[in-house]
């Protein structure tokens, strides 16, 4: 998938290859510019597994580190936007599971979860599209995070499910496993009537 | 009154509607739920329901506003300053 549109580097000839070379030799204006290129979209897919705006905030730092720190060990198997992918779900994970022992899950915030307006602009419309919001925002965020993970990458995100389960690290056969039962799930939490009322 | 179709076709079938609407399902599979879904109001009710859901879910890509903070880079310009991690092109 590429980046979101205008975050391309802006010099033509800045290549996402060279400024790689580039960072992978040290020079960290190239790894910022290179990796800069995809922050808006690693903090949107930190702020949907972890619906926590400051928490989200120290894992995007983390994550950035951690792609420095292993920059010299990329070999291109996976595009780079993959690989940066896959280190923020494994810091999203590693930040979920310092969480666990909490008693309550946290909520993922209804403002980082927007659907789309209605396009009758009906106030009961709306209404229901905000009901809707708020009970999928709570049934992921009471997901266990390998099925939150998995529903937010191939659904949410819209990552084919070749993509998703690389950036998951695991095989398309468990990663389409994970995404069915976290929809039985969401699908279960929801409940058919809200889901075929305002969706259907 | 009974489920249609064979014994086992509901429980089956609600358990396949994710894989029938991301069509997955090998022809005989899908036509095995559609065959059964046409005469079980439950089972279409869900897949009206799991296509839904999958729209909203869709849906919920809007945080097109969204902008990463400012400090995202903070760590590693802190860890560049003592020296980049054995580096090597």
């Amino acid at each position: 998938m590429p980046p979101l549109a205008g975050q391309r580097p802006h010099d033509p000839a800045e290549t996402e290859a060279s400024l790689l070379a580039r960072a992978q030799a040290g020079d960290i204006a190239a790894f910022e510019r290179l990796s800069g290129a995809y922050a808006d979209r690693i903090f949107m897919l930190l702020l949907r597994l972890l619906g926590d705006r400051s928490e989200a905030e120290d894992v995007a730092q983390e994550v950035m580190l951690r792609a420095w720190q292993g920059i010299s060990r990329f070999r291109g198997q996976s595009s780079y936007f993959t690989w940066l992918y896959r280190i923020a779900v494994n810091e999203a994970n590693r930040a979920l599971d310092k969480r666990a022992r909490r008693p309550a899950g946290v909520p993922i915030g209804a403002d980082e979860l927007q659907l789309p307006d209605s396009p009758l602009r009906d106030p009961s419309r709306q209404a229901e599209n905000n009901e809707l919001r708020q009970a999928l925002a709570r049934a992921l965020a009471e997901l266990p995070p390998p099925l939150r993970t998995a529903i937010v990458l191939r659904d949410v995100e819209g990552f084919s499910t070749q993509e998703a389960a690389e950036i998951a690290g695991i095989s398309q056969a468990a990663f389409k496993s994970r995404l069915h039962q976290a929809r039985l799930r969401v699908r279960a939490a929801v409940g058919d009537q809200t889901l075929v009322s305002v969706g259907g | 009154m009974g489920m249609p179709g064979r014994p086992g076709d509901h429980q089956w079938s609600q358990q396949h509607l994710s894989h029938y609407v991301e069509g997955e399902l090998r022809p005989r599979a899908r036509r095995r739920l559609d065959r059964h879904a046409r005469n079980c109001v439950d089972c279409g009710r869900g897949i009206r329901a799991m296509r839904a859901l999958v729209y909203a879910l869709q849906g919920l890509d809007g945080l097109a506003g969204v902008r990463a903070p400012a400090t995202i880079f903070d760590r590693v310009r802190l860890a560049g300053a003592g020296g980049a991690p054995s580096h090597h092109a």
